[in-house]
């Protein structure tokens, strides 16, 4: 009964935020509302047990997004936005009239889900052994669905790559106040520290080379927030290399299984867990460079 | 099955190193498509007798791995991807102004790891990831056109992550329903049920955004002509196939026939609408590159129709023609985009008036424009004209197909109407536009190469017809 | 009502939400904010279907990190392209 309200609580919090997201007056608020909809959604992972997710929408999903939206917002600036008039008042009500039995149908449709069981998670436990791996999300992330893991790596190299040619993404970062200087000097390397220990514990619990990226990436951009940090040229090669460490040391393991037989992608027998482990290490790193160049990347040098 | 994966490990590798590595793009660039192309060849060689051939990755037993299956036809797409992208590349090497910016050649060869994966993946979550490379890579080459692309570029990011969720809550009900991702042995388990209609509805109406098939194809027109011309070609010619090989993949491998066969005539009705309407806005349209971009919508129609008369007569003769028209267009549409581009590159302006006289000051160019143009129409002997016969063959057979076949011989002359609307133009020499920069015979002789190749495939077409039927399968 | 059942239907309810958003908003942050919603109801919606049995599926968990990555990543390049237009925009003026 008391989990039921608390569901109910959390599930009317959520859908409150995510509307004031959409129509909140100003894109301040809108935001604002994102984020801690980012965190409630956080909290409702957690209440289902998915611990993984709680860390990784924490991180990733209201920590990078938000700093995200809001340097977009810095480079907007605030101007009116001519939102919310009659005519966009009448679509909207339009557009609900539609979507409304789109939801009865859906909900009519998905009841049946709700008592299936699947065969996977069972497979997925007895072959846990010989994963190399401890913890199971982890174990079908790098092990049995790798190659989703490999191409999802070279989703965010295009998404660098796109937003690197658009040019200057540079932040008007004005002087920080000596305040934050201070704190972000201690922040960052607590923010390592937790993401090296989400790192090294994801092999056996939740946790892993997302959530740890991501915490790297942000005590990164803290740090350059604060003037702490040089700005971040992509025409430096080591931060390139960083960046595609991962990927390539992922393609290369895939290969090198290909030709030597064990088949692509195939961790040869004993080799599993220190090859998981490499590229875990590279991963979280190619994601820290990645995500941060993201957020804090400078402006690109003239082409070649 | 190797051969196939080294078709799509050296496009991968090579965006890599390119990355890293900035001297001498272009070669490597070629080099890379050049490998891919053989990898791809040898791999049709090897299951060009009707077999197929897996690949559990990691070597984990099917429902727990991913699986990658190697067909004659994914075979045939791996050849043809690979075979564009090293026609673009030699083009895009010769002129520069093609291209929009050095970043060009990465993102190309990201893409074409991109279709590669796609076309050898065979496991639903697997796809969407795919897709989302392919859309992200798309995205950013337009982006590359400068300041007058950003608009159009985000309208195509956001329609097509939207696109991309809904096909993911598909996959999310169809994993709920049955417990499985693999495509096949989905595939053994589907049943017309509540969910499996919801989620390969939820899955269509997906695809159908992203791979800009009428009436979700609003933004292509905009994205499509504001690229630089080498990325047109591209995305014309191969991106917008990737959604439609989902599609059909999941329509004929996946869904109960009984469902196949009622949602066959919505799809086939959608086509035969965008063969109108497609058509209507090509010939209205003032600008060169958006008529181009409108006629990939109204031949799309043909592909969509094709697709859904297969659904709903179970008719493997329409798969045939289905993958034939996809080939014949990216053929076709590669020339026609570079064709265009080299035209408003000389002539200086981007409207289809400006091309008056250009028969004269860039003849070779009109020519291919020409050549292009026939095989869109479907006049013999190209390819478009084989892929065409296929379609209409099984429609003429019975008085009650023939309204079918009658949209198909208005989008016809529809098609006609407007390549005729610029050739018009062209041979109209009274006061030739005179070029702005001096035309580059090379790079003209280049545009028409593809264009050849539609004709090539009609002198094989005898063979390949039976061999593409039994591919289908 | 079951918790996996609730669940679902509140992704449901996120996903079209942020649809609806997706089909009247004009501004390009909202619009990029409305494709986040529309993700995270599908995520919510695979989550709930892990928590079926107990422990969790670890399949849909796995696929919803890598979801979760490929969405910030079309977020950051998304973001990225609506700053650079509305820097233009403001150019103009």
């Amino acid at each position: 009964m008391a989990e039921g309200l608390f569901d109910l609580v959390l599930a009317g919090l959520l859908l409150m935020l995510a509307g004031g997201a959409l129509y909140g007056r100003s894109l301040y608020t809108s935001i604002l509302l994102f984020v801690t909809f980012g965190l409630v959604l956080a909290l409702v992972w957690a209440r289902l047990g998915a611990v993984d997710l709680a860390l990784a929408e924490a991180a990733i999903g209201a920590g990078l997004t938000g700093a995200l939206l809001f340097a977009a917002l810095a480079r907007q600036g605030r101007a009116p936005e001519g939102e919310f008039d009659l005519a966009c008042r009448r679509r909207g009500l339009a557009a609900a009239a539609v979507l409304l039995p789109v939801l009865w149908l859906m909900l009519s449709s998905l009841a049946p889900l709700a008592e299936r069981d699947s065969p996977l998670p069972e497979l997925a436990l007895a072959a846990l052994p010989h994963s190399g791996v401890e913890h199971p999300v982890t174990a079908v992330l790098l092990n049995y669905r790798a190659w989703d893991t490999l191409l999802e790596l070279a989703v965010l190299l295009l998404a660098l790559l796109g937003a690197r040619q658009l040019g200057s993404g540079r932040l008007d970062t004005a002087r920080p106040w000596p305040q934050l200087r201070a704190w972000n000097a201690h922040l960052a390397p607590l923010l390592v520290l937790v993401g090296g220990f989400l790192l090294w514990r994801g092999s056996s619990a939740p946790g892993g080379a997302f959530q740890a990226g991501a915490l790297l990436a942000a005590g990164v951009v803290s740090l350059r927030l604060a003037h702490l940090l040089p700005p971040l040229r992509w025409s430096f090669w080591p931060l390139r290399l960083l960046v595609l460490l991962g990927l390539a040391l992922f393609l290369a393991v895939a290969a090198a299984g290909a030709w030597l037989g064990q088949g692509w992608l195939s961790y040869p027998a004993g080799w599993a867990k220190p090859l998981i482990l490499a590229i875990e290490v590279a991963a979280t790193l190619s994601i820290a460079a990645s995500l941060s160049l993201l957020v804090v990347g400078e402006r690109r040098e003239p082409a070649p | 099955m190797n051969a196939a994966l080294l078709s799509l490990f050296a496009p991968l590798a090579g965006g890599l190193l390119l990355v890293l590595w900035r001297p001498a793009r272009a070669g490597l660039a070629l080099g890379v498509a050049l490998v891919s192309l053989l990898a791809a060849a040898a791999a049709l060689h090897q299951v060009a007798d009707g077999t197929r051939q897996w690949l559990e990755v990691g070597g984990w037993a099917p429902p727990l791995a991913i699986r990658l299956q190697l067909t004659p036809l994914s075979a045939l797409l791996l050849l043809f991807t690979a075979g564009l992208h090293l026609l673009v590349a030699v083009y895009a090497a010769r002129r520069p102004h093609a291209i929009g910016g050095a970043d060009f050649w990465p993102l190309a060869c990201l893409l074409h790891a991109a279709l590669a994966a796609l076309w050898l993946s065979a496991d639903l979550f697997n796809l969407y990831v795919t897709l989302e490379l392919l859309g992200l890579a798309a995205v950013a080459l337009v982006a590359l056109a400068g300041e007058k692309a950003q608009r159009p570029a985000l309208d195509y990011l956001l329609l097509s992550l939207a696109g991309s969720l809904a096909y993911l809550l598909g996959v999310a009900i169809l994993y709920g329903r049955y417990g499985v991702l693999d495509l096949f042995l989905l595939g053994e388990q589907a049943t017309a049920d509540a969910p499996t209609r919801l989620a390969l509805l939820l899955m269509t109406l997906g695809l159908m955004l992203k791979g800009a098939l009428w009436p979700l194809h609003l933004w292509l027109p905009a994205a499509h002509s504001s690229a630089p011309a080498a990325v047109s070609a591209l995305l014309s010619a191969l991106v917008v196939k990737g959604p439609l090989y989902i599609l059909w993949l999941l329509w004929t491998r996946l869904a109960p026939t009984e469902l196949a066969v009622q949602a066959g005539p919505l799809l086939a009705g959608a086509g035969a609408l965008a063969l109108l309407a497609g058509g209507w806005a090509a010939l209205r349209t003032p600008l060169l590159k958006s008529l181009v971009a409108y006629s990939t919508v109204a031949q799309l129609g043909y592909a969509l129709l094709a697709l859904g008369l297969a659904m709903h007569w179970q008719e493997p003769r329409l798969e045939a023609a289905l993958w034939l028209f996809v080939v014949a267009h990216g053929l076709a549409k590669v020339s026609m985009f570079l064709a265009a581009g080299e035209l408003q590159h000389t002539l200086g302006g981007k409207r289809v008036v400006t091309l008056k006289g250009a028969s004269q000051t860039l003849p070779v160019t009109m020519f291919t424009f020409v050549t292009a143009g026939v095989s869109l129409i479907g006049l013999p002997p190209s390819g478009g004209f084989l892929a065409k016969w296929l379609l209409l063959q099984p429609l003429l057979e019975r008085p009650q197909h023939w309204g079918w076949a009658l949209a198909v011989v208005l989008g016809t002359l529809m098609s006609a109407a407007y390549v005729f609307r610029v050739v018009a133009h062209g041979f109209d020499r009274a006061r030739p536009q005179p070029p702005q920069v001096r035309p580059d015979r090379f790079g003209q002789w280049l545009t028409l190469l593809p264009a050849l190749l539609v004709f090539g495939l009609a002198l094989i077409g005898e063979r390949m017809l039976p061999w593409l039927e039994g591919v289908s399968r | 009502m079951s918790t996996p059942l609730f669940w679902l239907g509140v992704g449901c309810v996120l996903w079209l939400l942020g649809l609806h958003g997706l089909l009247t908003l004009r501004n390009a942050v909202r619009r990029i904010i409305a494709i986040n919603l529309m993700g995270s109801g599908v995520f919510l919606v695979m989550v709930a279907l892990a928590i079926r049995e107990r422990p969790g599926d670890p399949v849909l968990v796995a696929l919803v990190v890598t979801g979760l990555v490929v969405a910030v990543s079309a977020t950051a390049l998304a973001l990225r392209l609506s700053g650079q237009l509305a820097r233009a925009r403001k150019g103009d003026a």
